[in-house]
């Protein structure tokens, strides 16, 4: 409990200047480390996310892979961050995690402070302040990290999509992307299916483009070793979660299994 | 001065009378359990009486805002690192208080030469085997665990006996609004019990009829019924507005 009024650089309520004050600091860039081929740490992964009807859905695959080995298949991809944020992940994992849990903290710890929530810009700028801190070891390829970070901004009642290159500049998305080693594989379709599909991706339900995700997800596995098929007899399903006014929502299991049985028959 | 012990106790005791003159219009703050989770309420002039202090904690306050505000930014520090560095589930309000501030405050009202704080705080929290717990510190460090409810209240009277009411109540069994009904009814009948017998100089106690129309009614809930992580959420102006008909 000093006395002293609280005068740190990023002003009141930055959770990452009482992590400093603390003792914490993000790593930098490993003295002597030779790059290495980043294409293999960066790219084991499919997650997307795309404006429906109601919001915006953000889906991923579940596998985790170390170059040519699959390390996990229950990887959570899609993170919460706040109530109304979203973030999926691409890259080292290990970097990945720790930025979320660092702006999940961020986002909360601004909110009870000033009692108010971070703006939606504040929030785009926090992510990109992680990556620049992180260029270091982006660029030694050992923590690189390629985000889409997906929020709704209840006061303007406007969901936005952000895609994240390796060192921070962010792009706002107004209809799909998708980043990982399987998005190239699925990027088309998405595009073919906002232009000539049935409907715009925007005009979709929640169920019509959880549905779209999910056959994407499992064509991005059929072509990319490190994005994970769905296994509906070890219950292994994608990652499926929505961002609408009410705030963030991940489908449940049951809802997932029937949903996923139904998408992948042929009509 | 203050090298001999009657001093120092006289100082003490001093400073206890103090605080307490300087507290003694502090509107009381309840926190109750009810079927969805642990609700706290209170009236207040000036917003400000209550907030979030982690996932599962909510914060009653009562005394001097700058007082209120440097132990609250104090708890959010510290439960957000231990957050961080640890796991949400390492933060509860038992360690907050008795390894973080409780030892602090005790220090600080103990100083008899600096100035001490004017504040008594009331917490809630929900466990993570959804169990509410509800906690009150006193100015002095003084910290007490209750599991029925707790009352803070510049008054000690009016707290006195608004705690035994709490315990006497079953609100671990109502609704949010009737646990919220029943909050008011224990305010409004508080502030009856605890009014001085001669009303020579004082106020006299506020109706709950003149409390929602002249002041704020803070409320929120720690609900166990959300699906978020964070289980704080205000009580809505609409809520509030149908517990005025209910509630007069």
């Amino acid at each position: 409990m000093s006395d002293k009024p609280d005068n740190n650089f990023n002003g009141p309520g930055d959770f990452i200047d009482l992590l400093e004050r603390s003792g914490y600091s993000w790593p930098s860039a490993i003295q002597g480390l030779t790059t290495i081929d980043k294409a293999s740490v960066l790219q084991g992964t499919t997650v997307l996310a795309f404006h429906f009807k109601d919001g915006v859905i953000v889906a991923g695959d579940r596998r985790a892979t170390a170059g040519s080995a699959i390390m996990y298949e229950r990887c959570d991809k899609v993170i919460p961050i706040d109530d109304y944020s979203l973030m999926a992940i691409a890259g080292v994992p290990a970097t990945a995690f720790e930025m979320a849990r660092i702006l999940s903290h961020n986002f909360e710890y601004y909110r009870r402070s000033q009692l108010q929530p971070l703006s939606t810009e504040g929030k785009i700028r926090a992510l990109s302040k992680l990556l620049k801190d992180n260029i270091g070891l982006a660029l030694q390829g050992v923590g690189a990290v390629s985000p889409i970070f997906v929020t709704y901004d209840t006061k303007e009642a406007k969901p936005y999509i952000y895609f994240y290159d390796l060192l921070g500049a962010q792009f706002e998305i107004q209809t799909h992307t998708a980043t990982g080693s399987g998005s190239p594989v699925i990027r088309g379709i998405l595009e073919y299916e906002n232009l000539w599909g049935s409907k715009t991706l925007a005009e979709r339900n929640l169920k019509g483009a959880a549905q779209l995700a999910i056959r994407l997800l499992q064509t991005a596995a059929q072509f990319d070793s490190a994005t994970g098929q769905a296994r509906p007899e070890d219950k292994i399903y994608p990652i499926i979660a929505s961002i609408t006014e009410k705030g963030y929502r991940f489908m449940p299991e049951d809802e997932l299994a029937a949903l996923f049985l139904e998408s992948t028959k042929r009509k | 001065m203050f090298d001999e012990p009657f001093r120092w106790m006289e100082a003490i005791s001093t400073r206890h009378s103090y605080v307490q003159a300087k507290l003694k219009k502090g509107q009381p703050v309840l926190a109750v359990p009810y079927q969805g989770g642990a609700l706290m309420m209170g009236f207040t002039a000036q917003p400000g009486k209550i907030f979030e202090l982690y996932d599962r904690i909510a914060l009653g306050s009562l005394g001097h805002p700058a007082d209120v505000e440097r132990l609250r930014m104090t708890l959010l520090d510290m439960a957000h690192l231990e957050g961080f560095n640890r796991s949400e589930k390492d933060v509860t309000i038992a360690r907050l208080l008795q390894f973080g501030i409780a030892p602090a405050i005790k220090q600080n009202f103990e100083e008899v030469m600096r100035a001490p704080y004017l504040v008594k705080l009331l917490f809630a929290e929900i466990d993570f085997d959804n169990q509410a717990a509800f906690f009150r510190l006193n100015y002095d460090g003084h910290s007490e665990m209750f599991k029925k409810g707790a009352v803070i209240s510049g008054n000690d009277k009016e707290s006195e006996w608004i705690q035994k009411q709490i315990e006497q109540t079953d609100f671990a069994s109502l609704s949010l609004e009737k646990a919220l009904i029943e909050a008011c009814h224990l305010w409004e009948e508080g502030k009856k019990q605890g009014a001085p017998e001669s009303e020579d100089d004082e106020d006299p106690p506020v109706g709950l009829a003149e409390a929602f129309d002249q002041w704020t009614l803070e409320a929120a809930v720690l609900s166990t019924e959300t699906e978020r992580k964070a289980l704080y959420r205000r009580v809505t102006p609409d809520e509030i507005e149908s517990l005025k008909t209910a509630a007069k």
